[in-house]
C-alpha cells in the first residue's frame, strides 16, 4: 500500500525527521485560515509520479492566487488520479538536493540503504551514481555512517544525513514497509536538512498487525471501491484478460502455466483466479471447497467467459471431493435457474482433474444431468485442447 | 541435510486446518513424525501423535529433533522458527503463507548465524518418493527414480513430477523453496544439494516471473553442474510487472534494469548457459531423456 505525501510526512514528524511547516486542505476555503505564511506551495496529494511536470505543484504569495490555484488543482486528474486533498505547505530555498531510501531487496534478502548526492530533479539523470549499504546484521548507525561517506558527505553532513537514515530505518522496522524514500532531502546554505518529499510503501501482508494503517487501508479500500466494479475480485489474486476462456487453478504458478497453455494453443483467456488463497492476511480462513465455488461464481457471472477452464491437483481436497462441489454448484445452478435457464449464461466447464480417484471423480461428474455437462479429463495437454476448440466452436455458432 | 526415515520430525501449528491430515499422511508415507507443538493443546494426541504446549517440551519428550515443519498463521511464523531454533532444531520447513517479508529478514540473519537450513515460507516442503515425506506433497503422483526437481512453484511441481511418472521418470527428490520475494534457502542451495545427491542422474528446474533467483541459477548450473538440466519457467503470457499476492514490490530497483524479473530475462538466461527449456510441462520427460542419452 503506497501512502500520500501528507501522511508520510505525518509520520516523518512523529519520528523527529525534520519537515516543513505544512497543512492539509480538503477544500479550497480551507486556505481562508492557513496557518503557514506566504509564500506556500500547493501540492496534489496523489499516488502517482510526475506531479510537478502534470501541474499539481503551484506556488501560490496570496490568498486569492491559493484558492484559484487549489481550485484548478483539485480538478486536475494526475494519469487519472483526482487529490481528495491537497498539501499547502512552506517554501523552502535549497542549497543541494539529495536521494535516501531503505528498500526490501529480495536478492540480498536484506534492507538495502540507497543514497545519491544528486536527488530531486538530478536523479534521473544521476540513477547509475546511487550508492547502497546492504543491512547484513542487526541495524547499527554505522550503517547509515557508511551510506552518507560512499555519497562522498564530509564534516558535519555526514552526521546531519546519517541520522535521517538512521530514523528512517526505524520507520522501516516499525512499520513493516517495503520502501521509505526521501526525495529530495533539501540541504540549505547553512548545511541543515529538510525532508520535502516523501515515499512510502507499507508491505501489504504486514498491514492487519498495525491497526493504524489497517485503518488506513479500510478507509482506502472503500474508496477505491466505489469508484470500480470490479470489487468482487479484490481479495483474489487474478489476473483479468478479456477473452473467451476463464481459468481456475489451484496455485500461483499452475494458474501461469495454464494461461501460458491457452494462449499458446491459441485461446484467448479471460479473468484467471487463483485458488489457493496464498494471501489470506484479514479475511480468516475461507475452505478450498467455498473458494471455488466463489470462483465458479465469479467466472459464470461474466457474460463474455464462454468457457471456464479448471485446472486442479493436489491431495487436500481429493478429485472425488472437488468433484462433489462442482457438482452441486451446478445442480444448484440449473435448479435456482428453473425453466428460464435457457435464456441465461452458462459457460461450458472444461475440468482438470488429476489423482487416484480420477475416475470416480469423472463419472460423478459427467453423470449429472441437466444441459451443458462438463468434459473432465486427466490430461492437462487434452483439456487445453479442448477448452480452446469449445471456446472457437461456441464463437462461431454466435456469428 | 539430513533426510532419512529415522530423522525425527516435528510439526509447529498443530492445531490449523488440515495439518492432522497432513500429519498422518506424512506418517502414512514412513516419516517419523514424532511430536505436535500447539500452545494450548498440550498433553493431547492426535492418533499416535503426542501433542505439546512448548517445543521444549517435545525436545525433553522426544529427544533432540532433526526437523520441524511449520504450519503456524503468518504473523507467528517467525516466533515458531526461534522457537526451534532455540532448541537446536537446525532444519525448517515452513509451509504457511502470508509471512511478512522483514521477519524473514530476521529469521535468515539468525539461520545463518546458526547454521540452519530453512525451506519456505509458502513451500510445500521435500518428498523423496518412496522413502520420506516433509510437508503437503500428494504422493500420488511420484515415483521413485533418479529426476531431482527444485521449483519456486507448489502445485505446479506436483504437475511436473505427474507428467514424469506418466512417463516412466521417477523422482529422487522433489523440493519447492516458495515463491516470496525473499525465501529462506535459494534455488541454488538446492541445486548444490541436487548435485552432490548420488541417487540424482538429472535435475529438472522450474522457475516463475519475480526476482532473479532463476539467473543465478542458470550461471551457477553452466559453472558448476555437470548432471544434465532441464528448465520450465511459468508465466511467458502473465502480465509483466504483476507481483501475484507475493511480494513482489521488491522487486527491480536501480541497476537491475529493466528486464529483471522477467521471463524473459530468466530465458535468456538459459539460453546462455545451454540450458534447454520445456515449452510445457509434458515436453519435460522428452528433454530429460534426451539429455540422458546425450549425457
Amino acid at each position: 500500500m503506497d501512502l500520500l505525501e501528507y501522511q508520510a510526512k505525518k509520520w516523518f514528524r512523529e519520528i523527529a525527521i525534520p519537515i516543513l511547516p505544512s497543512q492539509k486542505i480538503d477544500h479550497p476555503r480551507d486556505l481562508k485560515t492557513l496557518k503557514v505564511p506566504y509564500p506556500v506551495v500547493l501540492k496534489s496529494q496523489v499516488h502517482t509520479g510526475g506531479r510537478s511536470k502534470a501541474g499539481g505543484v503551484r506556488f501560490v504569495s496570496t490568498t486569492i492566487d491559493a484558492i484559484a490555484a487549489a481550485q484548478n488543482i483539485f480538478n486536475l486528474p494526475i494519469l487519472g488520479e483526482l487529490p481528495e486533498v491537497l498539501l499547502a505547505e512552506a517554501k523552502y530555498e535549497t542549497d543541494r538536493e539529495f536521494y535516501l531510501a531503505v528498500v526490501l531487496d529480495g536478492v540480498a534478502r536484506r534492507p538495502v540503504l540507497l543514497g545519491s548526492p544528486q536527488g530531486g530533479i538530478h536523479l534521473e539523470s544521476a540513477w547509475d551514481k546511487i550508492e547502497c549499504v546492504v543491512v547484513e546484521q542487526e541495524f547499527s548507525p554505522f550503517y547509515a555512517r557508511r551510506l552518507a561517506v560512499k555519497m562522498g558527505l564530509e564534516g558535519a553532513l555526514i552526521q546531519s544525513v546519517s541520522a535521517i537514515i538512521e530514523k528512517m530505518y526505524r520507520l522501516f522496522v516499525e512499520k513493516d514497509l517495503d520502501l521509505l524514500e526521501i526525495n529530495p532531502l533539501g540541504v540549505s546554505a547553512k548545511g541543515e536538512v529538510m525532508a520535502l518529499d516523501g515515499k512510502v510503501t507499507v508491505n501489504d501482508r504486514a498491514i492487519e498487525r498495525h491497526p493504524e494503517i489497517a485503518a488506513m487501508a479500510a478507509k482506502m479500500a472503500s474508496r477505491t471501491n466505489n469508484k470500480e466494479k470490479n470489487g468482487a475480485l479484490s481479495n483474489w489474486d487474478s489476473v483479468e484478460r478479456h477473452g473467451k476462456i476463464g481459468i481456475l487453478a489451484n496455485g500461483t504458478g499452475l494458474l501461469m502455466t495454464t494461461l501460458d497453455l491457452v494462449t499458446n494453443a491459441g485461446g484467448k483467456p479471460a479473468t484467471c483466479l487463483n485458488l489457493t488463497n496464498g494471501f489470506a492476511v484479514g479475511t480468516g480462513f475461507i475452505s478450498f471447497e467455498e473458494r471455488l465455488e466463489q470462483g465458479l461464481q465469479i467466472l459464470t457471472q461474466d457474460k463474455g467467459i464462454q468457457v471456464i477452464m479448471l485446472n486442479l491437483i493436489g491431495s487436500f481436497p481429493t478429485a472425488l471431493e472437488v468433484a462433489d462441489v462442482i457438482a452441486n454448484f451446478l445442480q444448484h445452478r440449473d435448479s435456482s435457474n428453473g425453466t428460464k435457464s435457457r435464456a441465461l449464461h452458462h459457460p461450458r466447464l472444461i475440468i482438470r482433474l488429476a489423482g487416484n480417484d480420477f475416475s470416480a471423480a469423472q463419472r460423478r461428474l459427467i453423470e449429472l444431468d441437466g444441459q451443458n455437462v462438463p468434459i473432465v479429463l486427466e490430461n492437462l495437454d487434452e483439456a487445453v485442447a479442448e477448452a480452446v476448440r469449445l471456446a472457437k466452436s461456441i464463437t462461431a455458432r454466435r456469428l | 541435510m539430513k533426510l532419512t526415515p529415522e530423522s525425527k520430525v516435528l510439526i509447529q501449528g498443530f492445531e490449523q486446518p488440515l495439518v492432522s491430515n497432513y500429519a498422518q499422511q506424512m506418517k502414512a508415507y514412513g516419516t517419523n513424525v514424532v511430536a505436535g507443538v500447539s500452545s494450548g493443546s498440550g498433553g493431547k494426541k492426535d492418533r499416535d501423535i503426542p501433542i505439546f504446549d512448548l517445543v521444549e517440551q517435545a525436545v525433553t519428550a522426544v529427544g533432540a529433533i532433526d526437523t520441524t515443519i511449520i504450519f503456524t498463521p503468518s504473523y507467528e511464523v517467525l516466533d515458531a522458527a526461534l522457537e526451534a531454533i532455540a532448541f537446536g532444531i537446525r532444519q525448517i520447513i515452513i509451509v504457511s503463507t502470508g509471512v511478512p517479508p522483514l521477519d524473514l529478514v530476521q529469521l535468515v540473519r539468525k539461520a545463518e548465524a546458526c547454521d540452519t537450513l530453512v525451506l519456505g515460507p509458502n513451500s510445500p516442503g521435500i518428498i523423496i518418493p518412496g522413502k520420506i515425506l516433509l510437508g503437503t506433497y500428494p504422493q500420488e503422483y511420484h515415483l521413485p527414480g533418479s529426476i531431482g526437481i527444485v521449483s519456486r512453484s507448489s502445485t505446479l511441481t506436483y504437475e511436473i513430477a505427474r507428467e514424469l511418472t506418466v512417463s516412466g521418470l521417477g523422482q529422487s527428490i522433489c523440493v519447492s523453496i516458495g515463491n516470496d520475494g525473499i525465501t529462506g534457502s535459494s534455488l541454488l542451495q538446492w541445486l548444490q544439494i541436487l548435485d552432490e545427491d548420488e541417487n540424482t542422474d538429472a535435475i529438472v528446474l522450474v522457475g516463475e516471473p519475480g526476482g532473479s533467483s532463476e539467473e543465478t541459477a542458470a550461471r551457477y548450473i553452466a559453472e558448476a553442474i555437470d548432471k544434465p538440466v532441464v528448465a520450465y519457467i511459468a508465466g511467458i503470457h502473465a502480465p509483466v510487472g504483476k507481483n501475484w499476492g507475493h511480494t513482489g514490490a521488491l522487486a527491480a530497483f536501480i541497476g537491475r534494469g529493466m528486464d529483471f524479473g522477467t521471463v524473459q530475462s530468466k530465458l535468456d538466461a538459459f539460453k546462455a548457459a545451454k540450458i534447454p527449456v520445456a515449452e510445457r510441462p509434458s515436453e519435460i520427460p522428452e528433454l530429460i531423456n534426451q539429455a540422458l542419452t546425450k549425457k
